[in-house]
């Protein structure tokens, strides 16, 4: 009996270490590339935008998504990966307005996947 | 994660809510809870393991949350009695020295074809072969014997107030046989709970309400 507690106990403290911890490092990471893609549209929108700068925020969320794979389903990253680099192509070939809708779509994205894997009533049901 | 975890524990609560509801006729031999862990844990573990787009965590924090939940049930059973027959329930005594009881039945969703086969897998052949029968809370069937058994096969004729024209014509009893058969003992086929005949004419017979009595009806089947 106190085995079986101690051992129940132990299951429930880890888990939630584990999804405080989950719920902290995938708002952080995702943080860090809405701040990039942020900066990336600014530039955009000022004209200033080269392909070396979604190059940039490329490499920042490959970095990133090698260790968000264990959390969040791998479509949704494959969804960032595919914005991303057309984003990156619009601007090689000069094409700002597209890219912008793009970069657009990756700051959209960065916002809100964080929150649809979050503890929420809607996300439950 | 913690979404998994609550997604998880939902799914079970209310599976095992429908498992309590459902009665004793949708388990066998497990305690309700055991059963929809039995369900959930192939699916959950499965497929994660699948589908490479989900994460493989997602199964590890579905089994692990199984895990704490059939704990804590345990731990509930065995720390508080009555939460024992809230989550596994209680057994039903079915029948007793009087015959069935509908009313236990009915409160676990059997009919009367269900206990005799039942009683038939547990080894008695005739309704009045035990003098106690209940099924336990995992589904299974126990019976208090009677010392001496009637060595017979006998057919359910009219189960709760509705009359098997198979077994019927298996027996070779007429309509208007079993109709005269109930009007000289006061009755109508919608009335019995329970009749049964045997090949040598031996006839179980139960009115709703009543304790059941052994009668004698002119057979001419062959088994």
């Amino acid at each position: 009996m106190v085995r079986s507690i101690i051992y129940t106990a132990t299951a429930i403290v880890l888990c939630v270490a584990f999804f405080i911890f989950t719920e902290i490092y995938v708002g952080e990471q995702f943080g860090c590339l809405t701040e990039a893609a942020a900066e990336l549209r600014r530039k955009t929108e000022e004209g200033e935008a080269s392909e070396n700068d979604a190059l940039a925020v490329q490499a920042l969320w490959d970095d990133k998504k090698s260790k968000l794979h264990i959390f969040i389903p791998h479509n949704d990253i494959a969804q960032i990966d595919y914005c991303l680099s057309e984003a990156r192509g619009h601007l090689a070939a000069g094409n700002a307005e597209l890219a912008l809708a793009k970069i657009e779509t990756v700051v959209r994205l960065s916002r809100s996947l964080p929150f649809s894997y979050s503890v929420r009533l809607e996300n439950v049901f | 994660m913690a979404l998994i975890f609550i997604r998880t524990a939902v799914i079970f609560v209310t599976l095992l809510l429908c498992m309590r509801l459902m009665g004793k006729s949708q388990i066998g031999e497990m305690q309700p809870f055991e059963f929809v862990i039995t369900m959930l844990i192939a699916e959950l573990a499965c497929i994660p393991m699948a589908d490479s787009s989900i994460p493989l965590m997602y199964g590890v924090i579905s089994v692990v949350t199984i895990f704490i939940l059939h704990q804590l049930v345990w731990l509930l059973d065995a720390l508080f009695k009555p939460m024992k027959a809230v989550i596994c329930g209680r057994p039903a005594l079915v029948i007793t020295r009087e015959g069935i009881d509908a009313v236990q039945l009915k409160k676990n969703n059997l009919e009367v074809s269900d206990l005799v086969e039942s009683m038939r897998a547990a080894g008695y052949f005739n309704l009045d072969d035990v003098y106690y029968g209940l099924y336990e809370s995992n589904g299974s069937f126990s019976a208090l014997a009677k010392e001496e058994r009637t060595a017979s096969l006998p057919l359910l004729i009219i189960d709760s107030g509705k009359a098997d024209g198979d077994n019927m014509a298996k027996a070779g009893i007429t309509r208007g046989q079993l109709k005269q058969f109930l009007a000289e003992r006061g009755m109508r086929e919608s009335g019995v709970l329970a009749m049964t005949a045997d090949g040598g004419g031996r006839v179980y017979l139960q009115k709703r309400g009543r304790p059941y009595t052994i009668e004698h009806i002119e057979v001419k089947g062959q088994w």
